[in-house]
């Protein structure tokens, strides 16, 4: 029998906004090597620190956040960058395609940072490009592209260097329905080929039904939908 | 500034210095002493080594040359007890006529006698001004040094004939007074090798040349502002000398010369024997004087009149040396058919002092 | 250090990706840096060229040439030295001289003993010239004797003089004047008579030595050094050096300030196009920084862009400077049209390969600080994941911090209170840089004071409104923009008001020295006899003659000749106080050079040495003198005959009586000289001589203007730079403003409010700054520099007009710029992000 690798642990986790009101107390979750969950919650309620917090890019005011097996208040600014770098992929709800990259530079942005070699940095976007319905397209720069198929590059971008975990921050918030399905089904589809784990965070039920867990983040803290 | 120093050179060497101490005149007479007679002469007030020649260099390269040493003697400070004692300034001009420059290249030096920097030996030819040297070497050959502004010249000269004695066995005179008169005698065909300098760069040349030594205590006649001469070196192997003191309206106060036929023979030209005719004249944009550079030089010889027109190596042969208180007077290489030499045109820029 | 080029991708596609989107700003800001460095390297080389020319004149007068070697003690050396020394390899020419103190009636003057032949190629500026009746071999005759018209005293050419050295009387024949002396009284008699007949026959005191054309300095020197006598030392030309540098020290350092001023107008630039740059791309920043970029990986791309820039517009900056200064130097000459180095022609441009690095390198670190800071902002940016639109840092309702310009400015004021460092304004220049940082500092909180005004007011018009808003919301961006101009025109200003200040004490000066109607002054001080000076006073029109004359006394050998001015007339105004000399005294005024060169105040008291014993006077009071830096001091004509029996005058001011006709006062005065000077005598009316100064004057800094020219033109083109640079940053903006219903014309207007009010902020700020440095150039710089004082001057006129010039071309730029804007599609430019 597989055991399956736990890969996020969060215990205990408190956070206070600047103003002091608290976002959430004692939340805890897991997340498996992968696995997708879907965290859905009101505006405000602090769906966007949480990812901040599992990305090492905020600190909480007490709990701890494992990946990996790895607390990340043990390690530094430059130990959560490289953490970031090598193990978690990020997909934005404002795509955050640099405007002066091509689509392959955009793609295999989180490569480069690896120090891959640049042939194998391209040949891995363009790969991507086409898997994710933009193949000849590498050339081309983010102005050309509708809003649809910048995020299919975000999505290619955060596979790239085949992240362990994948932090998607309501993706399909800023496109249509139909589009937004669409990508929806790419995200999870790809997720699914690389094996990565994923949180989803998202207001829309039909991304959250495609999710193995949905978790309902309120004021008293994680549950299960 | 140069001009601080007012023509001394000139004023020295052309002064007639009526009032001075008497220096010794030349007589006729006195046989010429050699190697005696090669050296200096100080008890007289004026004297030259003067050489003027063609180089030829490779490529078929033509280039005049001149390369003088003056001695002078002041008259002054015969009592001192200092080694500055100014008795005797020397000076030296040297030039290079190269068609390629189309003006001469000119250097100068002058320094008074004394403390082993200039000196003038009595015995033979052996002058020195700082690093400009010409000396006579056991052989009979001269060798000299000099180095002007970009350019160099290392040569040395192999007289092939024997000394010509000008006018009356070395005593030549230059007007109607006898006293007006210098010692003179020339080497002609002097087999020129050597060197020359330019930029840097240095080539072998070969040559002909000729030496002019000549001292005096009375050089120029009452009248006289200057003169033209000429040593030709001619391709059968003999040589012309004239020359002609002017007047202040052009005409001649006197003139003379020698002529050596290929065999030896000697003919002494006097004033009646030489007319130096103007052809076109040739304005110094840098003085405004107006030198007859193209004579033709009528000679008349034992088997008839000889006429000799004279053509520059390039018209602008003008020694401008006023920066640095020297005459200015116009001394080119020329051709004539079947030879060539020197013309030396003086007093035209304006007249030497008397 | 192999580089790993695979380190190096990330930093590479953002370099390059900017690169070619915005290749605009890229050229302005190489712009930028070329411009400061160009400036800065050619007026460094023209100075440098002039320098040099003006350095080899000096030498010439001071008969030092290229080297010397001198006696070391009272006798000389032996006189064999001197033909060992010629024959060193790499020396051109030597010229000996022996070197005696002669007492010429009562009066104390060097007397040369000198080679002619030898000083004509070394120090060609002591040969004598045989004057009439002499010809040249006069220079060599031991009877022979040339004075300086300071040693001349009156006398004739064929007198007959008396030289006294240590008991001994010598008699000599005035042969001629050493003219190139200038004040220096001076006697030269040939080298060997001075043996002869001062008992120093085969010694030498002195070798002036002049290197051959291509010898090494250093080389002649050591070989020198190894033959040299145990008596002789080597001099060498630093002696001389050091008296050059006195003298034009003040102006070389002057230049070269306006030189770093104008690569520090550059490095402003660069740090606004920089920090503009930097804080449009923050969220590009903040992205990498989600995706695992290291801070140091951030920061070294941002420097290496620095770098890269800094590299590009140093070197074509070095070229363009180059081209400059040859330019310069064929248009105006190497004085930069001051007439302050004399000598005519072009002086040969000199490469300067020192200082082109020197310059290179402060280009290449103005480039890099100024993007050093907004860098390291950008890699300290808080990256999250949601990535929100990074705006102003500064929340609107709080105050910008203002200690730092206190700080700053306390630090500037306190080194603008500092002595000068070798007779350089160091602290003086060092308070102009840090007044203007402090200034610079200082924006952001005065934007707000500056804007405070506006925002509150109640504008009816949407336009105004948005366009107040957005600068009094974004307090630091707009002090980003307003750093330029206020560097730029801060600078100029404080040029243009010292500058102004300068003219007209000038003026002033002018119009006091030059009260009388008439000026007489005959050549070389030529001096008017008595018989003369009565004549002159009894001509026709003429109400009141006040005759002068003046001549170089030595105060303190190391400084050059104070000119002590002999006036039978009125003394000069004073400035500050004046205090009457207690009975028995002899009264004096000092200009203002000499009070601070020799530290004299009224009431003290000094030393002429005038006659055979110093002399004690009292001084009374200090006056103002533009003409001679190295000082001058006036004393009463009666006391001045008393105390040295020299009773000659060589100038005089002349009053006419009323009605009396100028031309024919003039020719009256003329009549009334004897004519044997009537050719070394000028009368000219006093206009024309004031005009003629003011002339010079105005020529003198007619770089100056030329320099201020281009430093506005570099703060405009800041101007043009950073408001284009936020117009296309606000695109998105715009778009949403049109979305709400804004027209192009109006946004086009808002731009053209926010440009006007940068400029007026800016101009405000700029010219306020500016009147604070002038004082600073005024009141430090400028006496620590050249001995003097002025009085501000205000050029209101300029003021307004440069007020004005910037309110208009910073609008007529943001408008410019916004059109561009505008003009592409709005509702791309709300979808697009960033």
């Amino acid at each position: 029998m597989v055991v399956p690798k736990l890969l996020l642990e969060i215990t205990d986790l408190r956070k206070t906004v600047p103003g002091g009101r608290l976002l959430f107390d004692g939340l805890a979750m897991r997340l498996e090597a992968g696995e997708l969950i879907a965290i859905m919650g009101e505006s405000g309620v602090g769906k966007s620190t949480l990812l901040n917090l599992i990305a090492g890019l905020d600190v909480p005011d007490a709990g701890v956040v494992e990946l990996d097996g790895v607390a990340l208040a043990a390690l530094d600014e430059d130990g959560l960058a490289a953490l970031r770098r090598r193990r978690i992929g990020f997909v934005f709800q404002a795509f955050h395609i640099l405007p002066h990259l091509t689509l392959a530079q955009n793609v295999g942005l989180p490569l480069a940072l690896l120090r891959a070699a640049p042939a194998e940095v391209r040949a891995r976007a363009i790969a991507l490009l086409a898997a994710v319905g933009l193949a000849g397209r590498e050339n081309d720069y983010p102005g050309q592209l509708s809003g649809g198929e910048l995020q299919r590059v975000a999505i290619a971008r955060a596979l790239a260097h085949r992240p362990a975990l994948i932090l998607a921050d309501e993706p399909t918030g800023n496109l249509d329905p139909e589009t937004a399905a669409r990508i929806l089904a790419l995200l999870i589809g790809q997720l699914r080929e690389a094996g990565a784990g994923g949180l989803l965070v998202t207001h829309s039920d039909v991304a959250a039904a495609c999710a193995d867990r949905v978790l309902r983040l309120t004021a008293t803290g994680l549950v299960e939908a | 500034m140069r001009r601080t120093l007012p023509l001394l050179g000139a004023a020295l060497l052309m002064a007639a210095a009526p009032s001075g101490p008497p220096f010794r005149d030349v007589r006729p007479g006195v046989a010429l002493v050699f190697p005696r007679d090669h050296g200096a002469h100080r008890d007289h007030r004026t004297e030259w080594w003067y050489v003027t020649g063609w180089l030829d260099g490779p490529g078929g390269t033509h280039r005049g040359f001149q390369i003088t040493f003056f001695r002078t003697a002041t008259g002054l400070r015969a009592a001192s007890r200092s080694a500055f004692a100014p008795r005797q300034i020397l000076f030296a001009h040297a030039a290079l006529s190269d068609p390629a420059v189309g003006h001469l290249l000119i250097g100068e030096r002058i320094a008074r006698e004394g403390l082993g920097l200039a000196r003038a030996s009595t015995t033979d030819t052996d002058v020195r001004i700082d690093d400009w040297t010409m000396r006579r070497l056991p052989d009979g050959r001269f060798v000299a040094h000099v180095a002007g502004d970009g350019f160099a010249l290392d040569v040395s000269f192999r007289p092939d004939q024997p000394v010509l004695a000008q006018g009356d066995g070395g005593y030549s005179r230059k007007g109607p007074d006898p006293r007006s008169a210098s010692r003179y005698y020339s080497l002609p065909h002097l087999d020129v090798t050597g060197s020359v300098t330019r930029g840097g760069r240095t080539e072998r040349v070969t040559g002909t040349a000729w030496l002019d030594r000549e001292w005096s205590s009375s050089y120029l006649p009452a009248g006289g502002v200057g003169w033209d001469w000429t040593g030709l070196n001619l391709d059968d192997g003999s040589a012309l000398m004239a020359f002609r003191i002017r007047r202040v309206n052009g005409a001649s106060l006197w003139a003379g010369g020698s002529w050596r036929a290929a065999d030896g023979n000697v003919t002494v030209l006097g004033p009646q024997d030489v007319v130096f005719v103007p052809r076109h004249r040739w304005r110094s944009p840098r003085t405004g004087a107006l030198y007859p550079v193209d004579p033709v030089l009528r000679v008349r010889l034992p088997g008839g009149v000889r006429s000799l027109p004279l053509r520059p190596l390039f018209p602008d042969q003008e020694l401008d040396g006023r920066k640095a208180g020297s005459p200015v007077y116009w001394e080119g290489a020329v051709t004539t058919p079947g030879g060539r030499g020197y013309l030396e045109l003086t007093g035209y820029a304006d007249r030497l002092r008397l | 250090m192999a580089l790993d080029w695979r380190a190096v991708t990330v930093p590479r596609w953002m370099m390059m990706g900017e690169w070619r989107a915005h290749p605009v700003r890229i050229g302005t800001a190489i712009v930028a840096i070329a411009i400061g460095v160009a400036l800065g390297f050619a007026v460094h080389l023209v100075n440098a060229s002039a320098l040099d020319r003006f350095a080899r004149g000096l030498a010439t007068v001071n008969g030092g040439a290229d080297l010397r070697v001198e006696a070391a003690g009272g006798r000389g050396f032996g006189e064999q030295f001197y033909p060992r020394a010629a024959s060193v390899a790499g020396v051109g020419a030597a010229s000996p001289v022996v070197k005696l103190r002669a007492q010429l009636d009562a009066r104390a003057i060097d007397l040369l003993g000198i080679d002619v032949l030898r000083a004509a190629r070394v120090t060609p500026i002591i040969v004598p010239q045989p004057g009439p009746g002499h010809d040249a071999t006069a220079l060599l005759d031991p009877a022979s004797l040339f004075l300086s018209r300071a040693a001349l005293a009156g006398r004739h050419v064929g007198d007959a003089v008396s030289l006294v050295i240590d008991g001994r009387t010598q008699r000599f024949r005035l042969a001629g004047l050493v003219a190139g002396a200038g004040d220096r009284p001076l006697g030269i008699i040939d080298i060997a008579a001075a043996q002869d007949r001062f008992d120093r026959v085969g010694r030498i005191d002195r070798i002036d030595l002049k290197l051959a054309r291509s010898a090494d300095a250093d080389h002649v020197r050591a070989a020198l050094a190894a033959i040299l006598p145990a008596d002789a030392v080597l001099a060498g030309a630093e002696d001389d050096g050091s008296r050059t540098d006195a003298l034009s020290r003040a102006y070389r350092v002057n230049l070269d300030m306006l030189a770093l001023v104008a690569l520090l107008t550059g490095a402003f630039l660069v740090y606004s196009a920089q920090a503009l740059s930097i804080a449009r791309r923050r969220p590009h920043f903040a992205l990498l920084r989600v995706l695992g970029a290291s801070r140091r990986l951030i920061l070294a791309q941002l420097l290496a862009e620095g770098l890269i820039l800094g590299v590009i517009g140093a070197a074509v900056g070095i070229l363009l400077g180059f081209g400059l200064a040859a330019g310069v130097l064929r248009l105006v000459g190497g004085d930069l049209g001051s007439g302050y180095f004399g000598g005519d022609g072009t002086p040969p441009l000199l490469f300067a390969p020192g200082a082109a690095l020197a310059f290179a390198g402060l280009g290449l670190i103005a480039a890099l600080v100024g993007s050093l800071l907004p860098a390291y902002q950008a890699a300290r940016i808080a990256p999250t994941v949601s990535l929100k639109t990074i705006g102003d840092a500064v929340d609107p309702r709080r105050r910008p911090p203002l200690a730092p310009a206190f700080v700053l400015a306390a630090i500037g004021i306190g080194f603008a209170l500092l002595p000068a460092v070798r007779g350089v304004s160091l602290f003086g220049y060092g308070a102009v840089g840090l007044l203007l940082a402090a200034g610079i500092a200082a924006m952001p909180w005065l934007a707000r004071i500056l804007l405070a005004p506006l925002a509150r007011g109640r504008s009816t018009s949407p336009v105004i409104q948005l366009a107040i808003g957005r600068l009094w919301g974004a307090p630091s961006q707009a002090a980003v923009a307003l750093s330029g101009i206020v560097a730029s025109v801060g600078l100029m200003i404080a040029m243009a008001v010292m500058v102004a200040s300068f003219r007209g004490s000038v003026d002033d000066w002018l119009n006091q020295i030059l009260s009388a109607d008439l000026y007489l002054s005959a050549e070389g001080s030529t001096p008017l006899d008595k018989a003369t000076r009565d004549r002159l006073t009894r001509a026709t029109g003429v109400r009141r003659v006040d005759f002068a004359s003046q001549r170089g006394i030595t105060l303190s050998p190391g400084r050059p000749p104070v000119l002590l001015s002999v006036r039978d007339g009125d003394m000069p105004p004073a400035i500050g106080r004046e205090i009457s000399a207690p009975a028995g005294t002899i009264a004096v005024r000092v200009s203002e050079p000499a009070a601070r060169l020799y530290h004299l105040t009224p009431s003290a008291t000094l030393q002429l040495p005038l006659g055979s014993k110093p002399v004690r006077v009292f001084v009374t009071a200090i006056y103002r003198d533009y003409a001679r830096q190295s000082g001058a001091i006036t004393i009463d004509g009666r006391a001045y005959d008393r105390l040295t029996g020299d009773t000659a005058r060589g100038e005089a001011a002349i009053n006419l009586a009323p009605g009396a006709d100028v031309a024919g006062t003039i020719s009256a005065l003329r009549r009334a000289l004897p004519p044997s000077i009537l050719d070394v005598v000028r009368i000219v009316p006093t206009r024309a001589l004031k005009a003629q100064a003011l002339a010079i004057f105005d020529r003198s800094f007619a770089i100056t203007y030329g320099l201020e020219l281009v430093a506005v033109l570099v703060g405009l083109a800041g101007v043009a730079a950073t408001t284009s640079a936020q117009t296309i940053a606000r695109t998105r903006e715009f778009g949403m403003l049109r979305h709400l219903g804004v027209t192009r014309r109006q946004i086009v207007a808002m731009l053209g409010v926010e440009g006007a009010l940068l400029g007026l902020v800016g101009g405000i700020a700029g010219i306020a700054l500016g009147c604070g440095l002038a004082q600073i150039l005024i009141h430090v710089v400028n006496p620590q520099s050249f001995n003097w004082t002025m009085e501000t001057r205000w050029p209101v006129g300029l003021l307004a007009g440069v007020g004005a010039a910037l309110v208009v071309s910073s609008a007529l730029t943001a408008m410019l710029a916004g059109r561009r804007a505008v003009s592409t599609d709005a509702v791309r430019a709300v979808r697009e992000d960033w």
